[in-house]
């Protein structure tokens, strides 16, 4: 089989008013040398030109109602089954910060419940603050998915968090942290330089229950993350190669899936 | 006398001198007696009475605010003359145009939104960051830095001693840092840099300074100017509301006790979802070459933009006003005319483009409506329903006064001795100092702010390990894809200085911003200046005024650097007293590769450390004197020959890497910076002082032009060498290591202290009182 060259792959980094962080996942894209394309949700009639699907950061509409919320309800209204049927054909789908809020918001993360149900929300930071700080993130083991795949288990990264609704709050309490945990679905956890997943705030800088950054479906084609790893990208960023591995995974697993 | 023409009232002006201030009053224009006198020669001429909507505009127009009348003869005397080859485009548009590399540019603008914030705290920061971003947004340039200079009082002022009407410092300051917070997060521009600062002086009468810097193709620039006759005016953004009405004519008075009800309205409502695609828009329709020309809707509103854009093309303006889309029904047309609502644009679009420019705004779900057409003649007529209502001259509306007012220096003895006892134990003064809420960490701000969107931040203003960073003395941002080059940025202004010596305040001003771009590794390219002062109708007033410019003159000539944008702030005045005289300066330098930034950080142990530049009894108005209350003392002076040698020396010796670590020292002097790199790693200093001064001169002095350089021993000859050559004075103070800072004078030992009891006293500050 021969895999898609990356510059095939298609990327469709989708805007609103106040989604405000897609230049930088654009370059991300470009930089592993795949084909972004920044598309205004109102000139998005199909997915079907596109194998990825990228919710970029910021304020969507503002973030007024809940954080995510209003994109996500724009989405349901427009695009919905199509995105549906998207994942279910196995494409991935991202979302960082605001993006992961949208996905959540969507019900497609965790994606324990029925197609659309919402089972989960990223709820205000323990701090009542926006907290713009550095993280360490580990990557904890988890089933393989599109965006972790050549990052190896126990590995640590410095990646950048800024939000103010950043706390996972699942549906089900204890059980769901212990499901999504049990399904492989947890990909990073919050550490400090000991890396232990239970440090507190400002190492967790949201209060997320099990220090929990990012998760994936249990698939692992739909995955969102608070952190940044679009602004943690080329040797110059203090923050060194990490963001860089997250994008090449995504590449290498579209080219060898589709 | 009054003329009523349904919407709209003329006025007579041939009244009594008690009757034009009258209608000033009652019109809330803030014209003078001899400035409506002047009007009323021009409407004797016309053979008429102005409109309600004419008068209006001229107060708009003329008001301080607008046209400068009292700054105006000291910039042009002093500081508008500075040139330098890098200059594009300065002084004349919203932002200055400076040269980036061979194919771009970078926009600069700086402004102030005092009285807003000191009414709403929330809202006036807010906007003022609005306000900036369209600046740097009407050049064609993509915003890429915010800045943000804020003053306060102390947050310890005793809730007795508020005036009536006066709010609380901590009130204040939280709900700035807050308006800062969500509209620049919202819009996803970073706020990289800035400066908290709290002078008692600043009660009742905040300052909220805010810069940006934005970055455009050179074939992309676009002015404020239309392209010629038969080009649309079309108006983009929210709507118009009766928010921000008479905002610069409030903004050209001081602040009363009742300013609260009284000029609330003079206050907008800012909304960043608005603002983000707006933004979007206007870049998109401008690098699609679609427009001739654009700028923003900021003080006075329509009256000032149309205009002016007319104007400065040699043209006028047909506008029907009733086209303009409105936030609220009832809106008389003088209201519309003059309202400040944030998030509005004007371009100017050739016939033949303006289905492809509202195709676009449509796109972005943003409104945008034509309302008026360029004509051949140098007068603006504004219609209302088929009616018009607005005839001038552009000219008689834009070139408004200019006043020379008088100046007189305070009895005060500049340089008089200071008279107290050295206190036994310099190291619990050390620590007071350096958890004094000018020195301490700000990063109870710094850290509400997304300072990294648009991954673009290369070197933040918290550097260092993660969650013990230290303060930077600039913050450095690339720009341009691809390429490694690099803005650095910073803003300084110590107005404790400022206060007791206004030129030599403002000299030092202007030497802090040099020095603190070299210590990153950059060279300074350009500044912006924003003028904060009190009342200039009071001679004291305008004296320091007039001495601070004089100061920012003399240093800036000499750097290879001038002031390409700014704003003047008067009328900083409320019941408690003037806000102390604030030149707050933003200082742009370029770093050739931004992976070069230097940090103040230690970095290894068993490396050398130099002091550059010379200590001198320099104690006027310094932090050692505030904490031992002291009066008197000489403040800082500059050799601006000495800075621009020294600085352009510090900045190859970064650049080749014989320096690694580098912090500029100011406030709190050679005790504090050290104690700063000792901070963001863990790594101490041992220190050995030999200056004929006193210990606490040594150790406190804020003389200008030093730095604290880190330097491994094999390169102590490179080091000393590129010095000497430049005859730049510089002085071997000792040594990194251990996890402990100790500094001795002349054998003996005058500091001891762990760097996690530094790091403690200088950490905890304002998260105690803030909360």
């Amino acid at each position: 089989m021969i895999e898609m060259r990356p510059q095939d792959i298609h990327a469709c980094i989708v805007r609103i008013e106040g989604t405000n962080n897609e230049d930088e996942m654009y370059r991300a894209f470009k930089n592993v040398g795949a084909t972004p394309h920044l598309v205004h949700l109102n000139e998005l009639k199909t997915l079907d030109p596109y194998q990825c699907i990228m919710i970029p950061g910021g304020f969507s509409a503002g973030d007024y109602v809940r954080a995510g919320a209003i994109f996500a309800s724009r989405i349901r209204s427009r695009l919905f089954d199509e995105l549906l049927d998207f994942v279910d054909h196995g494409y991935p789908v991202g979302g960082i910060c605001n993006g992961f809020q949208v996905l959540v918001e969507l019900g497609l993360l965790p994606g324990d419940g029925e197609p659309g149900e919402v089972t989960a929300c990223l709820a205000e930071n323990d701090s009542a603050r926006f907290e713009c700080r550095h993280s360490l993130l580990l990557r904890t083991p988890s089933n393989p998915c599109a965006f972790t795949s050549r990052l190896p288990e126990g590995e640590r990264l410095m990646v950048p968090s800024a939000h103010a609704e950043g706390k996972l709050l699942l549906a089900g309490g204890i059980r769901a942290y212990k499901r999504i945990e049990e399904r492989g679905q947890v990909l990073f956890k919050y550490v400090n330089y000991a890396n232990e997943t239970e440090a507190p705030y400002p190492w967790n800088p949201n209060g997320s229950p099990h220090n929990i950054a990012g998760i994936c479906n249990e698939k692992g084609n739909v995955f969102g993350m608070m952190p940044h790893p679009e602004r943690a990208f080329d040797i110059e960023n203090e923050n060194g190669y990490a963001g860089r591995t997250l994008f090449e995974s995504l590449i290498r697993y579209i080219g060898e899936t589709f | 006398m009054v003329n009523n023409m349904g919407d709209v009232t003329r006025l007579s002006l041939n009244v009594s001198d008690d009757e034009l201030a009258r209608i000033s009053e009652e019109t809330g224009t803030g014209l003078s007696v001899n400035e409506l006198k002047e009007i009323r020669d021009y409407f004797e001429k016309e053979g008429r009475d102005p409109t309600d909507i004419e008068l209006q505009a001229l107060g708009q127009a003329w008001s301080e605010h607008c046209c400068y009348k009292s700054s105006k003869y000291y910039l042009k005397k002093y500081l508008f003359h500075l040139d330098a080859p890098q200059n594009i485009r300065v002084i004349k548009e919203d932002a200055g145009l400076v040269e980036f590399d061979d194919d771009h540019a970078y926009a600069v603008a700086l402004e102030s939104h005092n009285h807003p914030s000191a009414i709403e705290p929330y809202g006036g920061a807010a906007t003022g960051i609005g306000g900036i971003l369209r600046d740097v947004v009407c050049m064609g340039a993509q915003p890429v830095a915010l800045v943000d200079p804020i003053f306060f009082a102390p947050l310890t002022t005793d809730y007795d001693e508020l005036p009536r009407g006066v709010k609380h410092p901590k009130f204040i300051f939280s709900g700035v840092v807050s308006g800062i917070r969500d509209y620049g997060n919202r819009v996803g521009i970073p706020t990289v840099a800035g400066m908290t600062t709290f002078h008692p002086g600043y009660l009742g009468n905040c300052l909220v300074n805010v810069g940006c810097i934005g970055i455009v193709k050179k074939d992309d620039i676009i002015y404020s100017r239309v392209g010629g006759v038969g080009d649309l005016f079309v108006l983009a953004g929210g709507g118009t509301g009766r928010d921000g009405i008479h905002g610069v004519t409030f903004a050209s008075k001081e602040l009363a006790d009742d300013s609260e009800t009284s000029s609330r309205s003079a206050v907008q409502v800012g909304d960043p979802i608005m603002k983000e695609p707006l933004i979007h828009a206007c870049l998109e329709a401008n690098a699609k070459k679609l427009l001739t020309g654009l700028k923003d809707l900021g003080g006075g509103g329509l009256s000032c933009v149309v205009g002016e854009m007319a104007e400065a093309a040699g043209f006028g303006a047909h506008i029907d006003l009733e086209k303009v889309h409105l936030k609220e029904g009832g809106m008389l047309p003088w209201e519309i005319w003059v309202s400040e609502s944030q998030e509005r644009m004007m371009m100017s679009v050739t016939k033949d483009n303006l289905d492809d420019v509202l195709a676009i705004f449509d796109k972005w779900d943003v409104p945008a409506v034509v309302i008026g057409e360029v004509t051949p003649e140098e007068r603006v007529h504004v219609f209302w329903k088929g009616e018009e209502i607005y005839d001038m001259e552009i000219s008689f509306v834009t070139t408004g006064p200019m006043y020379q007012r008088p100046t007189e220096p305070p009895v005060r003895d500049q340089d008089g001795e200071a008279r107290f006892e050295t206190p036994a134990n310099l190291e619990e003064v050390l620590i007071d100092i350096l958890s004094s809420c000018n020195i301490a960490s700000k990063d109870w701000v710094i850290r509400q702010y997304d300072f990294e969107v648009r991954a673009n931040t290369t070197s933040p203003s918290l550097v260092g390990t993660a969650n013990s960073e230290t303060h930077a003395d600039a913050a450095v941002v690339r720009p341009v894809e691809g390429s490694s080059r690099g803005l650095a940025i910073t803003s300084d202004v110590n107005p404790h200085l400022v206060a007791r010596d206004p030129y030599w305040g403002a000299a030092s001003a202007v030497d802090e911003t040099v020095r603190n771009l070299a210590a990153v590794g950059a060279r300074v390219h350009s500044f912006a200046d924003c003028l904060n002062f009190g009342n200039p109708e009071k001679p004291e007033k305008m004296w320091e005024f007039s001495m601070a410019v004089q100061g920012l003159a003399f240093v800036a000539e000499k750097v290879g650097a001038t002031f390409v944008s700014g704003n003047v702030s008067l009328y900083n005045e409320a019941p408690a007293g003037a806000c102390p005289p604030t030149p707050t300066i933003m200082g742009i330098g370029i770093i050739e590769d931004a992976a070069l930034t230097a940090t103040p950080l230690f970095k290894s142990a068993g490396d050398t450390l130099y002091l550059i530049g010379e200590t001198k009894d320099e104690l006027g108005a310094s932090a050692y004197y505030r904490i031992m209350g002291a009066d008197g003392g000489t403040v800082p002076r500059v050799d601006p020959d000495l800075l621009a040698r020294a600085s352009e020396a510090l900045v190859s010796l970064i650049e080749d890497r014989t320096v690694v670590a580098c912090h500029d020292v100011s406030e709190g002097g050679i005790a504090i910076a050290l104690s700063e790199m000792c901070l963001g790693s863990t790594m101490g200093a041992s220190i050995e002082l030999h200056d004929e001064l006193g210990p606490d001169t040594s150790l406190f002095s804020e003389s200008n032009t030093r730095w604290i350089c880190e330097v491994e021993p094999a390169n102590e000859d490179a080091f000393e060498k590129a010095l000497a050559e430049s005859n730049v004075p510089f002085t071997k103070i000792g040594s990194t290591g251990w996890d402990r800072l100790t500094i001795s004078h002349k054998g003996r030992q005058l500091v001891s202290l762990s760097t996690s009891k530094l790091m403690d006293a200088w950490q905890r500050p304002l998260w105690e009182t803030m909360g």
